[in-house]
This record gives C-alpha cells, structure tokens and sequence, in this order.
C-alpha cells in the first residue's frame, strides 16, 4: 500500500505519489488559479506539505489519498489567488473542460453565481451574502442546491 | 431513511469540496461513527469524485516534478546522515606494532621528570662541589695545625 509506504518516508513512495495524483490535482488547481506560474507553486507546496502531514492522513476523515490532497490543494490555491480574483471579475479560467467548470456551466445563473464564489474563490457564506447583499439563508439554500447537483452529476457520469 | 436524506443534501459533497463548515464537517465525523454506512459513502463520494478529476487529468511542467523530486533527495540526504557522523575517522597511524600510543598526560609527566632530573643533576653536583670545598678546608685547618704543633714543638726544644 501506497499510504504505508508513505508513513515510513519511503523517498520512491512519495515519487509514485507525486505520478500518480500531480494530473488530476493540477487540472482542478488550473481552474482555481489562472496563472500557470502560480498554479505551479500550488503543486509544489501541496506535495512538500503532503510529505511532511502523512501522520495526519488517519485522522482527516478522508478515505482516499486523492480527497485528503485535493481538500489541501483548493486550500493552498485559493490562498495562492487570492489577491487578484476574490472579487474582481466574474471572469474564470481558461480550463473549461475542467470537471468543475463543466458542472458550473450547467447550472442555473443564480446557483452558478453563488457556487463560483464559494467553491472556485473561496468566500464564505456570510462575505457572499454580504457581496450580493442577500440574507445567508438565503445564499445558503442556494449554494446546497448547486451542491445538490453536483451530487446528481457526479453519480451521472462517474458512477 | 433519514440517513438517506442527509446524503442526498449533498453534505459528503460539500466536506470533500472542502465547502462545508466546520460545524456540517463535525457532525458529519460524529453521524458516521454512528452509521457506517454513511462511511461507506464517503468512500463512494471520494471515488467518484478521483475517476472524475482523472478523466482529465494535466500534468504539470517536468520542472515542478523535478523540484518536488529534488525536495525529496534533499530530504533523503538528512534524514539518514545524522550530523555529528559527518566525519569519518580515519586511522592513520601505521600498524607496524613499532609505535606506541600513550595518553597526553604521559607528555607531562616526562616533562616534569626531565626538569627534576636536571634539577637533581644540580644539586647533586652543588653539594659535591660543597663537600669537596669543606673537605679542602678541612686538610688545610689540619695542616696549618700541624704546622703550628710543630712550631711550637721547636721553640719549646
């Protein structure tokens, strides 16, 4: 197992997990962050970080080595992109064949607004609402019915 | 049936996209010590969502993989070298069983013998000297007291 190999520091584990996951992770971190400069910089973090807090692996809820890097990974990218996009533009990346822009793109306006500001700018439920001056309840329900969808596309085409 | 409908919320969705708050992601650890099912879910959900980013997957430049590679050797490189083993001894001292390996203090020792020596050699030959020159003085008195026994012998005859 890749996980153990891992615990013990083995220098080849970390190489395979660096083959094994660096595509998937910068195609979502492509989407979070326009600059390929800086969309590397995310990589590069994300891996160092994983190598140092295997230990925390066990105990972060998560079942797949996958999830546990991709939670970081939007972390450290929405850190990275911070200062220039959290508010401006309601313009997104390039990627739009990147899985979570296909779903964004079907969503209705309402949803898609409020989803591209919590999930790809990383917002909080009350900076949103402040944002679109709408009370955060009612932010909220939208946002759990974008995340409701997400659900339903997922089990669609991944199942 | 519930339990069904809490799935369905998308809240697992939401804790892997990492959009939950911190109270839905404690009450979603809590519900699935509950419900193991529910932790089966999340497997399912993290799965899903894996085939799904691999479905388009976009490397990275080769230099970031070697940065991260080259992170890795560098590591390597510390943690099995521990610092104060960074030097080798190395014996260079012929092993012929001609020399000799003796403790500093031993340096001392024949530095304090030597002057003691030295110091013993003086006195040595100061007080023969001494002697010597007492013994000298000592003929002498006793000669010049021959020579006046013998003077006053004469005047006595």
């Amino acid at each position: 197992m890749l996980i153990e190999r891992l615990m013990i520091g083995d220098p080849a584990a970390k190489e395979q997990l660096y083959d094994r996951y660096a595509g998937a992770l910068y195609n979502i971190v492509l989407q979070l962050v326009p600059v390929k400069e800086r969309a590397n910089e995310v990589i590069v973090k994300v891996f160092l970080w994983s190598f140092q807090h295997i230990g925390t692996f066990r105990t972060s809820g998560h079942h797949t080595l996958f999830a546990w890097l991709l939670r970081k990974t939007r972390e450290f990218a929405i850190k990275e992109a911070l200062p220039e996009t959290a508010l401006a533009g309601t313009e997104l990346m390039k990627q739009e064949d990147g899985l979570l822009q296909q779903f964004y793109l079907m969503l209705p306006a309402d949803q898609q607004q409020v989803f591209r500001l919590s999930y790809f700018k990383g917002l909080s439920i009350t900076t949103i609402a402040r944002l679109l001056a709408l009370p955060e309840g009612q932010i909220n329900e939208i946002l759990k019915e974008a995340i409701k969808s997400f659900r339903q596309f997922l089990k669609k085409t991944w199942n | 049936m519930e339990l069904k409908f809490y799935i369905e919320s998308g809240i697992i969705e939401s804790f892997v996209l990492g959009l939950a708050s911190e109270e839905e992601v404690e009450e979603l650890q809590h519900m699935r010590r509950l419900y193991p099912e529910l932790d089966t879910e999340v497997e399912y959900v993290e799965r899903r969502l894996e085939r799904a980013a691999f479905d388009e997957p976009a490397m990275p430049p080769v230099e970031i993989r070697e940065r991260v590679l080259q992170k890795i050797r560098w590591e390597e490189g510390h943690a099995y070298s521990d610092p104060s083993s960074n030097y080798t001894f190395i014996n260079i001292q012929p092993k012929d069983g001609s020399h000799i390996t003796v403790h500093r203090w031993w340096k001392i020792f024949f530095i304090i013998f030597f002057i003691m020596s030295k110091v013993f050699l003086f006195l040595a030959i100061f007080y023969y000297l001494k002697y010597r020159m007492s013994q000298e003085q000592q003929r002498s008195d006793n000669l010049h007291q021959m020579i006046r026994q013998e003077q006053t012998q004469s005047h006595l005859l």
